[in-house]
């Protein structure tokens, strides 16, 4: 079918996309189909990519965008264009879902949906017409009088019934679009297509891995997911990496392996100091409460109790003595536990090719990050974009040592962020949520006018938050944050996040409730990314739209 | 000529593949049926190609094997001259399949490793050869077994050297009817 169409692939800005974007690019580059990539940040973008290629392409991919609003009504294509969406967005339109010939939604088999029922929502238009032809039938006088009588009543019950249904509908529908969450990694779920083609590499399964580490970094599935996630990816870790144990048959130290590892979730730390990690990764640094002084003193604490010596620990990670290094992750396991960090080891992968590199997932996950959402403006908009992809190939290792310390520029400049904005007590209860506001003289404010960076900077703000309040309320409310996006221009962006629980189903409503509060204000508001919980609005409307959030919420 | 020439060249030699796809027989010079499973011999940027695109595993030649290779190192360094190669084209072969085909390599480390022994101690020897021809002012030499790729690599500079000299040493015979060569 594909052999001599050409294929327009849709790529949304965030890490899944990317790797997603990767494994479909190589599966697509062995089968020699021609395709044409663009990659979009927001729903305007996605529309004008659309309305510019639609002559050209019948074929178009959506990667991590357009399944949770009804793509028909919006793009209105013809007849013989096909949608191919794989999104992690749930949950996914009604309309997309029952569609039948132009969207085809690629969703792993065990995703549960939880779409409602056909019938429940959809209703044939023609039972209306009924009603009305059944007036005239010509007849006798009397026995009309009685049809005609009995036809009201007929009439009125259907009305009735019909009013009830809507009803039923309305309810479902809002149970089912009330809350956004995310459903597997797209990755993932590409990297199942091509494992059921036998075409799948242990390049793509590294894709991927950092598709689903992607995930848990930005806090968008539950713990249980990503483990049971993480499961199924071992499976597969063991039957494309299980040479290595062979001495006989081993291979060539430049190929890629790839290993299961139990390490530390303190960020960047093999590339970095353990000093500057364990201050710059926000489960230490809420945990420990590290912008305050005594926080810092119990850094001082916890590196004593391990016998790690101050200068050790802040050279670079690599420079450190081996005999410290050696059992490392148990004994930081130990300390961590005495001073209230359970959770301090994480399951992961880590890839190994040549001699000398060796990286963590989460690793890959901070530096296309940094690479994707840089400030710094060189060229067309879409360099950052290619770059961060380029950067997730092994052969692109000078991008990658870039992205890696662009992130480490990021990490502290988040923490710096959230110290100071918790010193100086700018996260406000405003009732039913917190609120953060950013103002622009702050340093790195720049940084933050990105969605995914925000959305970092949001979350590790909401976790010191709750370490350092007493407020027991507090501690339950979701967040909402607020930064300048474009000075010129006069415009916000903010960012909805779920209150931090520990069994949170990170499940968020602020997609919806954004949406109500902009109508009922009239603020010039822009609901541009795919993720509904961003949205971004003229700084003079920042205010009404605020309260009247906490009317609708409370 | 060019070392990617010879890569070129090199490139028609036969090798092993399995393929996973199965197509029938080609005419573009000649290629077999394509079943999968069932081994198959196909040209080497064919089968470069194939691998590239997942579509098949190659499998080494004979000769690309530990055990062999440390024979043939072992040999050429005990021999003056030069021992025959496996192959007309050992050093682009290795060089190909060990940089696309690694993974279906075993060892492959150890074997570049090795080829490159060998290919260093032939280098060597040709330097000493070249090197007694000009000092002894040869008018021709015989050097059996040497491949396209390591005459490549002597071959401009030792023409061009010997040029010059032949340059020189008319020059130094004053007289006579010393017409330069123009070139």
């Amino acid at each position: 079918l594909l052999f001599l169409q050409r294929v327009l692939l849709l790529v949304a800005s965030d890490v899944d996309a990317l790797c997603a974007c990767k494994i479909l690019q190589a599966l697509f580059q062995c089968d020699h189909v021609q395709y044409t990539l663009v990659p979009v940040s927001g729903w305007q973008e996605l529309e004008t990519a659309f309305l510019e290629h639609k002559d050209q392409f019948k074929y178009f991919v959506l990667i991590n965008c357009g399944a949770n609003v009804d793509l028909l009504e919006i793009l209105q294509p013809e007849e013989d264009t096909f949608f191919f969406i794989c999104d992690s967005h749930r949950p996914i339109n009604v309309v997309n879902v029952y569609n039948e010939t132009q969207i085809k939604l690629l969703v792993k088999q065990d995703d549960d949906l939880d779409v409602p029922a056909y019938d429940d929502i959809f209703r044939d238009e023609e039972d209306e017409e009924e009603d009305s032809e059944t007036e005239s039938d010509g007849s006798e006088p009397s026995d009309k009088r009685r049809r005609f009588e009995e036809e009201v009543i007929e009439r009125t019950m259907k009305r009735r019934q019909r009013r009830e249904w809507e009803a039923r509908r309305r309810e479902i529908l809002f149970d089912y679009e009330q809350y956004e969450y995310h459903g597997t990694s797209s990755a993932m779920v590409m990297f199942d297509m091509a494992w059921i083609m036998s075409k799948d590499l242990n390049d793509m399964l590294w894709w991927a891995i950092v598709g689903l580490t992607d995930q848990w970094v930005q806090d968008k599935i539950t713990q249980m997911k990503y483990v049971t996630d993480i499961g199924i990816l071992q499976r597969h870790v063991s039957r494309h990496n299980h040479r290595n144990e062979d001495e006989e048959n081993s291979l060539s130290i430049d190929c890629m392996r790839i290993a299961f590892e139990y390490d530390l979730r303190l960020a960047l730390y093999q590339h970095w100091s353990l000093y500057e990690s364990l201050c710059n990764t926000s489960y230490t640094s809420a945990n420990l409460k590290l912008w305050s002084v005594q926080g810092k003193k119990r850094l001082q604490e916890f590196l004593a109790d391990m016998g790690l010596p101050l200068k050790q620990v802040k050279q670079k990670f690599n420079s450190m003595d081996i005999s410290l290094k050696e059992n490392l992750r148990e004994m930081i396991e130990e300390s961590a536990n005495k001073f209230g960090m359970k959770d301090l080891r994480v399951q992961t992968f880590s890839i190994h090719f040549g001699f000398k590199n060796k990286f963590l997932a989460s690793d890959i996950v901070y530096a296309t990050v940094s690479l994707m959402e840089s400030i710094e403006k060189e060229g067309p908009e879409t360099t950052n974009f290619i770059k961060a992809l380029d950067s997730l190939s092994r052969g692109n290792l000078d991008k990658l040592h870039q992205g890696l310390d662009l992130a480490k520029k990021q990490l502290r400049a988040i923490q710096q962020t959230v110290a100071s904005c918790i010193c100086t007590n700018l996260v406000i209860s405003q009732g039913p949520f917190l609120y953060c506001s950013l103002m622009e003289g702050m340093p790195d404010v720049k940084l933050f006018s990105k969605p995914v960076s925000l959305c970092l900077l949001s979350k590790y703000l909401l976790k010191s938050f709750v370490c350092s309040t007493k407020n027991k309320r507090c501690k339950l409310l979701p967040l909402i944050m607020a930064a300048p996006m474009d000075v010129e221009q006069g415009t916000v962006i903010m960012v909805g996040i779920p209150p931090e629980t520990e069994s949170s189903d990170k499940k968020n409503f602020f997609g919806r409730a954004f949406e109500k509060a902009a109508d009922s204000t009239n603020s010039r508001t822009l609901h541009n990314h795919f993720d509904m919980s961003i949205i971004e609005l003229k700084t003079e409307d920042r205010s009404k739209f605020l309260d009247a959030l906490v009317s609708l919420l409370s | 000529m060019e070392p990617a020439e010879a890569e070129f060249l090199a490139e028609k030699e036969l090798v092993t593949i399995v393929p996973n796809f199965s197509l029938d027989r080609i005419h573009l010079g000649d290629l077999g049926p394509f079943n999968p499973g069932l081994p198959v011999e196909v040209p080497v940027w064919l089968a470069i190609n194939l691998k590239q695109r997942q579509k098949c595993r190659l499998i080494p030649p004979e000769w690309m094997d530990v055990e062999k290779l440390a024979e043939i190192r072992d040999q050429e360094r005990k021999e003056d001259t030069f021992t025959p190669m496996p192959s007309p084209y050992y050093m682009e072969l290795t060089k190909l399949l060990l940089n696309y085909a690694s993974d279906n390599i075993p060892k492959a480390d150890e074997i570049r490793t090795l080829v490159k022994d060998t290919w260093d101690t032939r280098m060597a020897k040709l330097r000493l050869s070249a090197d007694s021809f000009v000092r002894q002012q040869e008018a021709h030499a015989k050097l059996d077994n040497l491949t396209l790729m390591e005459i490549n690599t002597i071959g401009t500079f030792l023409t061009q050297a010997l040029d010059h000299m032949y340059k020189l040493r008319t020059n130094l015979q004053p007289g006579e009817s010393a017409q330069s060569q123009d070139f």
